[in-house]
């Protein structure tokens, strides 16, 4: 079974208990995460990408961000954080 | 004071490890495998070593570690060729270098003549055309420089002339930390400050939940940061939760950000002024002392120190409000540390004291969150104190028996196997063992700690009994117990230098029997059947039988008219008191004899053995076991006697036929098995339990092989079944008992003997009449 989520626009401190909700209702299922709306991301809503993101690894279901837009991608930067959330972008978009 | 002592003792056992690569690389060479790799892994080592030791005001060490890396700085930039003559150079001025960290540890002196030679030595191979050393005394044995240049030598050497008094004032050094200008290595320090300019600074966030409540955001915060240059973050996830317990509202990320501005602390300030209070800051400049340290240390191959710079601080954050941090941060210490160079030695006195109780964490701290996004050798490593290691083996054991006393006394209310509580004892039996197996892995480490040792080892011995040895070693990575392994140095230091001393020959000898002038010492260690062994070989000449049993029978050791077996004449030199050198040479005839190393290895519960051909050399293969702490073993009765027999000696168990059972001379009697016949031994005749032994049918046979291959059948009179034991010790508590390895307290509390399998096989085989030595029965 696969899944997926559109991420909003403004992922602030009101969209990350929604996005944990929406994580924790799909879990165990492949999930696809579509990135290409966002305009903002906060350190709320990006820990809820990482717990998310470790959450599938000890699944071992696939979880794949596309098409992020230039925003999220450089907000990942800008945190360190893509080695967890942009690689897997990138292994998603490859397949 | 004891923040640094701990930071020192971490540099030293940074500074082994960078030995043992220092000497790894250079022997790699040695072997021809000299590319660029080596050459700065090599180049670095000393490096390091260097700056560690610059920082702790070693100078003796950083003068000759200098000097030695001016060298290496030249072969590795090709302005100097590398030659077998220079990779021996190096290969000794390694060793000079780690005389001169051991004197520094306090362990030892330097022979201060013998650096100033070497440094001397050094530096003409460094640059033949240079001024050279007036020190022609010792320098000349070696050829690596064109001879005039000793004769020719006016100039005072630099290294060599203030040396002696740094010899004389290094205990000062060492433990006053009294930090002193440091002349020499000026170019070198100032080439590493330039890497560690003042733009660099090193910020640690750590958001609250509050912050993000109020609509602030980190992602701002970081966005400002990068305004002033370019940033560098590493985040920390450790702290969060898994995502079903995560509050979608709390902070739990924290940020350590490395920034790059050539503005002030007050402009980074400024960017969290709007989120005083909800986040917990700490701003450190440049390279901290102790990061610089570290970044030495734990760093080898970065010569950059972002990633211990980035990670130290977020141990320090945690409890430090934002403005006390930086009194209380390490940012004014590191001057004079860092920038040793200067030789203003007006802030001497100001780092030990500046640097708080912080220091002492931030090895530890600095190691893990360096491993996010910077590749490095060792970084995963955490240091842990052996002792509580040991104690928590000692508590592990304790559980083990108590679950074993648990799971008797539930045997003896009669409840049955398939109950719940029966079951829940098999449970925590598994997870005892699982327990057991993963406290015993932490203490298990390769015996590569001991084997780095030895390369120098050869290298001297063969020096000094002016044969040519080369040393090959094998399976350097097999592990074993920590406890083993202190213990294994000691025989494996004396049978190498019995197996130069005594196995090779000479060169001349050696080619005068058609042999290669260099000999070969080769030492492995491999995994066999549970137990680690150390074999120790030689091409030499062989241990020459007639004269060992001719010494043994003069000294009195044997009786002349006794007909030997080679092997067991190849076993005298392990009789006490036996030594067979012409001479008591430097080397191996101190006194220490092969004696001493086997009742040491027995001791550890192991064996030692040898098998020599003539001519062709000997091997001494020594058998230890893997861990001294637990043991797998099968519980028997014996004429009223609970013993504990290895379950790694016993082939298989049976209850033999009365046809299988022959009797072999007076007493003895063999057990058919298969194909073959093994000696049949009562285990309580042989250990004196009682007089005459029972019928073999009426007992259990274990069918038992020893570390040399030979079976024999132990008669026992009952099995109880199998139990993992702890090993208590009879040496440290009571005495050694022939036959007995070892003791254990069972699950009613009793104490059990743990049987030496070979040793009774022994013992049985010693008794008169001869032994039923399986071969001959065989063939019969």
């Amino acid at each position: 079974m696969s899944t997926a989520i559109a991420l909003p626009e403004t992922l602030d401190l009101k969209a990350s208990g929604p996005l944990k909700q929406a994580f924790v209702e799909r879990r165990g299922q492949d999930i696809e995460i579509h990135a290409d709306q966002v305009r903002r991301l906060g350190g709320l809503c990006l820990q809820v990408l990482l717990a998310a993101r470790k959450a599938w690894a000890e699944d071992g279901k696939p979880f794949s961000i596309t098409a992020p837009s230039e925003a999220f991608v450089e907000t990942i930067r800008l945190f360190g954080a893509e080695g967890a959330l942009l690689q897997t972008e990138l292994q998603g978009a490859a397949s | 004071m004891d923040e640094l002592e701990a930071i020192k003792v971490t540099f030293f056992q940074e500074c082994e490890e960078l030995l043992a690569d220092l000497e790894g690389g250079l022997l790699a060479m040695q072997d021809g495998n000299d590319d660029g790799d080596t050459v700065n892994a090599v180049f670095r080592a000393v490096h390091s070593i260097k700056g560690g030791a610059g920082a702790f005001g070693l100078e003796p060490l950083v003068r000759f570690a200098h000097v030695f890396e001016t060298l290496l700085d030249a072969l590795r930039s090709n302005e100097i060729p590398g030659t077998p003559d220079l990779t021996a150079l190096l290969l000794r001025a390694s060793d000079v270098l780690a005389d001169h960290v051991s004197a520094a540890r306090g362990l030892g002196v330097v022979d201060m003549d013998a650096s100033a030679a070497m440094a001397a030595e050094l530096k003409i191979a460094t640059d033949p055309n240079a001024a050279p050393a007036p020190a022609a005394a010792a320098p000349a044995e070696e050829a690596a420089a064109p001879a005039p240049a000793y004769v020719d030598a006016a100039a005072p050497i630099v290294i060599g002339a203030p040396q002696s008094d740094i010899g004389d004032g290094l205990d000062d050094d060492d433990l006053g930390f009294d930090f002193q200008p440091m002349t020499i290595t000026l170019d070198a320090q100032a080439a590493d400050a330039a890497v560690l300019d003042g733009n660099v600074w090193t910020v640690s966030i750590r958001p609250k939940s509050d912050l993000y409540r109020k609509a602030n955001e980190t992602a701002l915060l970081l966005r400002e940061l990068s305004r002033l240059g370019p940033i560098q973050a590493a985040l920390d996830d450790s702290a969060m939760p898994a995502l079903e317990f995560l509050d979608p509202e709390a902070a739990y990320v924290t940020w350590s950000v490395r920034v790059e501005t050539d503005q002030g602390e007050e402009a980074i300030r400024e960017v969290f002024e709007f989120v005083d209070g909800d986040c917990d800051l700490e701003i450190v400049r440049g390279e901290a002392p102790v990061a610089d340290v570290l970044a030495t240390l734990l760093d080898v191959a970065a010569p950059a120190p972002e990633p211990v710079l980035e990670a130290a601080p977020l141990e320090i954050v945690a409890e430090a409000p934002v403005a006390e941090i930086v009194v209380e941060a390490p940012v004014e210490a590191p001057a004079p540390v860092v920038e040793a160079a200067a030789p203003a030695p007006a802030p001497v006195s100001a780092p030990a004291p500046a640097t708080p109780p912080v220091a002492a964490n931030a090895p530890a701290a600095a190691a893990k969150p360096a491993q996010i996004d910077v590749p490095g050798p060792g970084q995963s490593v955490i240091r842990v104190d052996p002792e509580r290691i040991d104690r928590l083996i000692d508590l592990v054991g304790e559980l083990v028996i108590n679950q074993a006393m648990l799971a008797q006394r539930v045997g003896e209310y009669g409840i049955a196997p398939s109950s719940n509580l029966a079951m829940g004892l098999d449970e925590l039996e598994q997870l005892t063992r699982e327990i057991q197996d993963s406290v015993m892995a932490i203490r298990a480490q390769p015996v590569k700690s001991v084997f780095q040792r030895m390369p120098r080892l050869v290298r001297e011995v063969a020096n000094m009994t002016g044969k040519q040895a080369r040393l090959v070693m094998d399976g350097e990575n097999t592990e074993v117990d920590k406890t083993v392994i202190e213990r294994l140095a000691d025989p494996i230091t004396h049978m190498l230098r019995n197996a130069i001393d005594h196995g090779l020959e000479s060169p001349e000898e050696r080619k005068a029997a058609g042999k290669n002038p260099e000999g070969v010492v080769r030492l492995a260690a491999l995994h066999r059947s549970g137990r680690i062994v150390i074999e120790v070989q030689d091409d030499g000449k062989g241990i020459n039988r007639e004269r060992v049993h001719s010494i043994a029978v003069k000294k009195g050791l044997i009786s002349p008219d006794l007909q030997l077996t080679d092997e067991e004449i190849d076993n005298l030199i392990f009789l006490p008191g036996f030594s067979t050198a012409d001479k008591i040479s430097d080397v191996s005839g101190r006194g220490v004899g092969m004696d001493v190393v086997k009742r040491s290895v027995q001791a550890l519960g192991g064996r030692i053995s040898i098998a020599s051909r003539p001519g062709q050399g000997s091997t001494f293969t020594l058998s230890l076991p893997l861990t001294l702490a637990v043991l797998d073993g099968m519980v028997v009765d014996v004429a009223g006697e609970t013993l504990v027999i290895p379950l790694a000696c016993i082939v298989e168990s049976l209850r033999p036929k009365a046809e299988e059972i022959r009797p072999l001379g007076p007493v003895g009697s063999v057990l058919a098995v298969r194909d073959s016949f093994v000696p049949l031994i009562d285990v309580g005749l042989t250990l004196n339990y009682r007089e005459h032994s029972p019928a073999a049918t009426e007992g259990v046979v274990l069918l038992v092989e020893g570390e040399d291959g030979s079976r024999a059948a132990l008669v026992a009179d009952a099995i109880h079944g199998q139990r993992q034991v702890v090993i208590k010790s009879l040496e440290q508590n009571y005495q050694q008992v022939e036959g007995v390895a070892a003791a254990t307290i069972l699950g009613d509390g009793r104490v059990a003997l743990i049987l030496d399998v070979d040793a009774v096989i022994n013992l049985r085989r010693r008794e008169p009449p001869r032994p039923a030595d399986p071969t001959l029965i065989a063939a019969e």
